[in-house]
């Protein structure tokens, strides 16, 4: 029982550090649900059920620009097609694991849970879980947490101050740290320039396209180097 | 009422793709070619995103220079640093001053 204790209180140290890139992402998140065309209590429930502050960000930028439900809704979701990577690599870990803990589990598998739990993938089947739900009750909590406090303290924030344009520097941000090669700028490049010339294309479906064509790219890229 | 339709949704689809592997497919593989387009999903979709955003209707079709110069010097700084703070509060701090002078 004190083992248990230990990993949870190692989970949750583990996951605090991490945790503080994501604070000015709560930040915009809160931000944008502030000017989309929603209740605030309905964009703060996305903060629980989508869970995933760069698909969110999508989703309710999206909708806030006029976007149709079905585009927003598919852009948010390729935003999140990376999860099944994670998931195919912890489904031998879980198959260890209770039904239940399956089920709820699944729920916590964002970037940083995955990051540390794949490392501790071979510990014995109750440390593993228990150091798997601390870590991703943490995340939950200060996420949850963070972008209702966002949402709370945004409307004392002058409308001058162009807060919005914090949305396209942050998911710069994310592009550049996404890119370990030069193949995946020449695709973020390729799909930038499709999206600007489809950019009249009806329910802003441009980014569709231009998203598409990066990610065609890619694959005529890999392909080519067999 | 579409919002919350469109949360919903995208919220089941997300957990959809977090529990496919580890509840029905344990014991398959991710196909090659799946995992590799994967690979270019992220970048992909949103550098589309920022195009997108840059050029929202309402806006006036082509961005302005300071969006345009804050936007570079937050590639630049995320490129070099890898810090979402720093990176946030330069770019603003440019944007500011661009907005301000220009």
């Amino acid at each position: 029982m004190t083992s248990t204790r230990q990993t949870v209180r190692r989970g949750i140290i583990d996951a605090l550090p991490l945790f503080i890139p994501a604070i000015p992402f709560a930040f915009v998140l809160g931000v944008t649900i502030l000017h989309a065309p929603l209740s605030a209590l309905v964009g703060w429930s996305s903060s629980w059920v989508i869970y995933g502050g760069a698909s969110q960000l999508t989703l309710i930028t999206l909708l806030s620009d006029g976007a149709a439900v079905a585009a927003a809704v598919m852009a948010a979701l390729i935003v999140n097609a990376r999860h099944l990577m994670y998931s195919a690599a912890l489904a031998p870990a879980f198959q260890q694991q209770p039904a239940w803990f399956r089920w709820v589990g699944s729920y916590f598998l964002i970037d940083q849970v995955f990051a540390l739990c794949v490392l501790r993938k071979h510990l014995p089947p109750e440390e593993f879980r228990a150091y798997y739900l601390a870590t991703g009750l943490t995340f939950w909590l200060l996420w949850c947490a963070a972008t209702g406090l966002a949402i709370i303290i945004g409307p004392t924030i002058p409308s001058e101050w162009g807060l919005g344009f914090t949305v396209p520097v942050m998911f710069t941000a994310l592009v550049v740290m996404g890119i370990d090669r030069w193949p995946k700028a020449a695709a973020a490049l390729i799909a930038a320039a499709v999206t600007f010339l489809a950019a009249d294309l009806p329910h802003r479906s441009g980014l569709l396209l231009g998203a598409a064509a990066g990610i065609v790219f890619g694959l005529l890229y890999e392909g080519s180097r067999k | 009422m579409s919002g919350l339709i469109a949360i919903v949704i995208a919220g089941l689809g997300t957990y959809t793709s977090r529990a496919l592997f580890i509840l029905a497919l344990a014991n398959r593989r991710i196909p090659h070619g799946v995992s590799v387009a994967m690979e270019y999903v992220g970048p992909s979709v949103l550098a589309a995103l920022v195009v997108a955003l840059l050029t929202a209707p309402g806006q006036g079709g082509l961005p302005g220079a300071a969006e345009l110069v804050a936007l570079l010097v937050a590639t630049l700084l995320a490129w070099k640093t890898r810090n979402h703070l720093l990176t946030l509060a330069l770019a603003m701090l440019v944007f500011w001053a661009l907005g301000a002078l220009l």
